[in-house]
């Protein structure tokens, strides 16, 4: 029963620094932002009809694609700092098949970032919704709308700190960590999409609108399917690389 | 540290069916890149006693250790604890304990929360980090960021860490740096207790003082090579002091013979690597009369200089003094 217990373990890790409440932080002014945008934002001919529609104020409140970012980040941070102060050598020394400790981690990290996911949807659709009644639209999203960009922006978080924690555990060093996750999710795809556009479809920022309700490029299950192995190949990256190499 | 009574009391009541575990080194080498950073290195750690391992900055001894508890591969040998990689051992928390990263904390989590951390993993209740943070004196501490400790706390904080299993093998690099006089002694005495109960303390330093006071054996490395082992005792009287009126003579002979020698006096010399009988011999073959010969204990700092020199390397299982 070793596995449950350095879940545990993990967990406590990443709740017993001030990390979480600065992500809160950051999920926060997102949602305020979004509020502004609501109250005081406007199309390019003064109008507001950004938000005139149900499918515009879904697009408005997904929160998929931050909920990426802001979990890649998430992950990247908490796994290479673990790595750079060393905290993470009790872990192994417990663990010493460092597969266990190295998924126990992950599975930490992916439950911090499905959380994140799922608080800054949450932020961002209270915020609109209580910032609509200051203009001529009412919230107009339907349950079913809102229970999918939840849903979304948490499978989303979870796969981000994926992503997140597996370039975390490849890098090692906390700024080499957040450069490669925003090379991974900004820089990199569309570079891509320049050299193959067929690939447009299956790059991160396309593929979280589709699991939010938003577009349908692809079908759901195929942008879940895609969006985790965004994440896991880099997580996979990062476990054959613990494995292989020197601890300390 | 106001609890260490309990930890003997708890260490003797424990000693006679706490097994007890031999560590050993064989013939590890590791490299990174061209460089050779541990030789085809071999020691063994033998339990109730406290091993001081000692080398120069660089010499490997980090990497030993980390060697020894799989957080690094060796190219060749293997190392074991009571005959298993620590990858192997069953409960590996409980059997050692382990300082290796003297600055292994984030520096935003409280003491008390990095102990529970590790408590977690290893399924140790929560109230034994309560004894340990008594223990290692750091109580009124442990709701502080470990980031405001000063290098001592953080010490006693690693300290704590390493017993938290109360494993019977402890093996810490460098447990006194920034530790107080008091601390020290308090570590000394920690240290003893475990070991009367038959525990197997490996501990690197550099302060070449305490671990005088402190090791009942030595293992001495420089660039990865063994280059002393045995119990301290052996190792300080394993020179000679020799008086003569024919210095110059004898010291050729001796010389010739594979024997570093130091002049201390006009008619002083200090010799090493040569058994004392084999000195009287070589001697009496170059008919040099000696006004006296007799075992020279020498300080650690002394010999630490000697053997890290390259000039002498010596077993004291297989001989007085042997040269390479």
């Amino acid at each position: 029963m070793t596995w449950p217990r350095l879940v545990r373990a993990e967990l406590r890790k990443l709740t017993s620094t001030s990390m979480p409440w600065v992500f809160l932080g950051v999920l926060v002014v997102i949602g305020a932002l979004n509020g502004v945008a609501v109250v005081f934002g406007t199309d390019m001919d003064g109008s507001k009809t950004f938000i005139s529609t149900a499918a515009d104020q879904q697009s408005l409140v997904a929160f998929a694609a931050n909920a990426m970012m802001i979990a890649g980040l998430f992950g990247a941070i908490a796994v290479a700092r673990d790595y750079g102060h060393g905290t993470v050598v009790p872990m192994f020394l417990t663990e010493p098949r460092r597969y266990r400790a190295v998924l126990a981690q992950y599975t930490a990290v992916l439950v911090g970032g499905g959380v994140l996911g799922f608080v800054g949807a949450a932020l961002s659709v209270t915020a609109v919704a209580l910032s609509l009644p200051a203009t001529e639209f009412g919230f107009l999203v339907p349950a079913g709308g809102v229970a999918q960009v939840m849903a979304a922006s948490m499978f989303v978080g979870a796969a981000g700190a994926l992503l997140g924690s597996g370039i975390g555990a490849v890098v090692r060093g906390t700024g080499g960590a957040v450069a490669g996750a925003v090379l991974v999710l900004v820089i990199a795809p569309p570079l891509v999409v320049q050299l193959a556009t067929e690939a447009a479809s299956w790059i991160p920022n396309t593929l979280n609108t589709v699991v939010s309700g938003v577009t349908d490029e692809v079908s759901v299950l195929a942008a879940l399917a895609a969006l985790a192995a965004w994440a896991i190949v880099p997580a996979a990256i990062g476990l054959v690389a613990v494995q292989r190499r020197d601890v300390v | 540290m106001t609890a260490d009574r309990t930890l003997d009391r708890q260490s003797s009541e424990r000693g006679a069916t706490r097994p007890s575990f031999r560590l050993q080194i064989d013939h590890v080498t590791k490299r990174y890149g061209a460089a050779t950073v541990v030789d085809d290195l071999s020691f063994t750690v033998e339990p109730g006693r406290v091993t001081g391992f000692l080398g120069p900055n660089g010499a490997g001894k980090s990497t030993t250790m980390k060697i020894l508890l799989d957080l690094a591969s060796a190219d060749q040998g293997a190392a074991t604890i009571g005959g298993s990689r620590y990858r192997e051992l069953a409960d590996p928390v409980r059997t050692v304990g382990v300082l290796i990263e003297a600055n292994a904390f984030h520096p935003g989590r409280s003491g008390r929360s990095h102990l529970r951390i590790l408590a977690d993993a290893a399924g140790i209740p929560f109230d034994r980090v309560e004894s340990l943070l008594e223990l290692v004196d750091i109580a009124d501490a442990a709701d502080r960021r470990v980031g405001a400790y000063s290098l001592g706390m953080r010490q006693r904080l690693g300290l704590a860490g390493a017993l938290l299993g109360d494993p019977p093998v402890l093996v810490l690099d460098e447990p006194g740096n920034g530790l107080d006089p008091q601390g020290m002694r308090e570590l000394r005495e920690m240290l003893r207790s475990r070991t009367a109960s038959g525990d197997t303390v490996f501990v690197s330093s550099h302060l070449l003082a305490e671990v005088e006071h402190l090791a009942d054996d030595l293992v001495v490395i420089n660039r990865g090579k063994l280059v002393a082992s045995g119990p301290l005792r052996d190792l300080q009287q394993a020179a000679s002091l020799v008086r003569t009126g024919s210095p110059d003579t004898l010291r050729m002979a001796l010389e010739s013979a594979g024997g570093v020698v130091e002049q201390r006096d006009h008619n002083v010399l200090v010799v090493r690597g040569l058994p004392i009988d084999e000195i009287g011999e070589r001697a009496h073959h170059a008919g040099v009369a000696l006004h006296e010969l007799s075992p020279h204990s020498g300080s650690l700092e002394e010999l630490f200089l000697n053997w890290t020199s390259g000039e002498i390397r010596h077993d004291s299982s297989r001989s007085e003094g042997e040269v390479v």
